[in-house]
């Protein structure tokens, strides 16, 4: 989302007419997820990519060009086949769906802007915004926020509900006959709160952060909670740390990894974390710690379905050793779990 | 652990006494140990110079945790400022450590320290 605003803003200061590339929608394999952006000045800029680049982004500026030649959006369909994607350099077959539509920044009212600046706003306030973009009619768009009434019958809030739930863009056929919109979810950065400031948080944090990730590190120990030691991080939290778990939000964008290795602050901060509904609660410590763990919270009471959830040992087996490595590794994991997958190699996925 | 300490203080570990809040607390101090992370935050109501209510919260150490747990049932209907070290320890029934000692005694060093804070408003 920060690099769509600086985009934006960018190239408001230097061009008066730009086209706005959109990836609607793929099928297949594709690089990029449905939301990705290119934008295409009239004076010839260009910022983003709806691929990794290749002919498609070729055919994306010459559409755009189009696009703002005629005034007129234009919905770009790109099938792929192999030998295609072979030639084009591309890594994988697909097809790509690409909005890209025409928009004049310097008009005083002008509805990209105000869209993207309400947007913003929302998510500063920590909420998540879905933009329903119509394809084919050219009817104008609409913003619907997740403290909206989400028990509404209405079939299109119901989608985009659930899209903002799973923080996912996508193109879905809404009423009979059905019309195709887009549906471009934004919201606040995951968030990652760590509890334990040792050493292994410290590159945990500065990997989080240059992942785009918020940081809230917890613990009892103003010695070790310093802004010295955790210079990128968003919040440093000093107090019993169960306490403040309990002052905390928790979501499907929120990884929680717990790093003190000390039972003192693991089992009261699991037994808060564990039922909050983060995306990932991981623990730092040996299979044969984990098993006490879980032991002794299922003996306090504590659902098998909930210590399930916990990941311990946390991480990826990729052969960590430093703390650098170990944060890879469980910051691997985190995004495996979130995205569903299994966090192996690539090339061994169908 | 179950070796080094005893049937209570682990029971006091697993299921701590008067764990939670006070309304309106007369005294709530917190005390911690900047090393090894233990928290205690003692919370007292106090009339005519006897504990009517107390609480504690906090993470830390089986030694703490239980002690914590076993000072509030300790002062509970008394005066809190006659509690002394070596009675709090003897209450954990366990073979304590020179260097788990202060573990043990962060309770009573919070509850002090809010006594005293208690005692100086009190006075003014």
């Amino acid at each position: 989302m920060d690099e769509l605003f600086t985009d934006l803003e960018k190239l408001a200061k230097v061009e008066k007419r730009v086209a706005m590339a959109t990836l609607v929608g793929t099928r297949g394999t594709s690089p990029k997820r449905e939301g990705a952006k290119m934008w295409v000045g009239e004076e010839g800029r260009i910022l983003g990519s709806v691929t990794i680049g290749g002919c498609v982004d070729a055919r994306v500026i010459a559409d755009a060009e189009k696009a703002l030649a005629t005034s007129e959006p234009r919905l770009l369909q790109v099938d792929l086949d192999n030998e295609d994607a072979w030639e084009m350099g591309l890594s994988c077959a697909g097809s790509l769906d690409v909005l890209i539509e025409p928009f004049d920044l310097t008009s005083p009212n002008n509805m990209l802007i105000e869209t993207y600046h309400a947007v913003r706003s929302a998510i500063e306030q920590g909420k998540t915004v879905a933009i329903v973009t119509p394809l084919k009619d050219g009817a104008q768009r609409l913003l619907l926020f997740e403290d909206e009434n989400t028990d509404s019958d209405d079939e299109l809030r119901k989608v985009a509900f659930e899209l903002m739930r799973k923080r996912k863009s996508a193109t879905v056929s809404i009423g009979d006959p059905p019309v195709e919109v887009f549906i471009e979810v934004h919201g606040p950065p995951p968030t990652l709160i760590i509890f334990g400031a040792g050493h292994l948080s410290m590159p945990l944090v500065n990997l989080a952060h240059d992942l785009g990730l918020k940081t809230i590190v917890v613990d009892g120990r103003p010695r070790f909670a310093t802004r010295e030691r955790f210079p990128e991080a968003d919040e440093l939290l000093i107090g019993i740390p169960s306490e403040i778990a309990r002052t905390l939000s928790y979501n499907s964008s929120t990884f929680v990894v717990l790093t003190a290795h000390d039972y003192k602050y693991d089992l009261p901060v699991l037994k808060v974390v564990l039922p909050a509904g983060a995306a990932y609660v991981g623990l730092l410590g040996s299979k044969r710690r984990g098993k006490a763990i879980k032991a002794f919270l299922k003996e306090g009471g504590m659902e098998e379905s909930l210590l399930d959830c916990l990941h311990v040992p946390t991480g990826l087996d990729i052969g960590a050793d430093s703390a650098p490595e170990i944060a890879l590794s469980i910051l691997a994991e985190a995004v495996a779990i979130k995205s569903g997958r299994r966090g192996a190699s690539l090339r061994e996925r169908e | 652990m179950g070796v080094l300490y005893s049937e209570k203080l682990l029971d006091h570990f697993r299921r701590p006494r008067n764990y939670g809040a006070l309304t309106d607390p007369d005294v709530s101090y917190e005390s911690f140990n900047p090393l090894c992370g233990d928290r205690i935050r003692i919370e007292v109501k106090i009339e005519n110079k006897s504990v009517k209510e107390v609480g504690f919260k906090g993470d830390g150490c089986a030694i703490s945790i239980a002690s914590a747990s076993l000072l509030t049932e300790i002062i509970l209907n008394t005066d809190p400022n006659k509690i002394s070290n070596d009675q709090l320890i003897a209450a954990l029934e366990s073979d304590i450590k020179p260097a788990r000692v202060q573990c043990a005694l962060l309770p009573l060093e919070a509850l002090r320290a809010g006594l005293k804070v208690y005692q100086d408003q009190e006075q003014h």
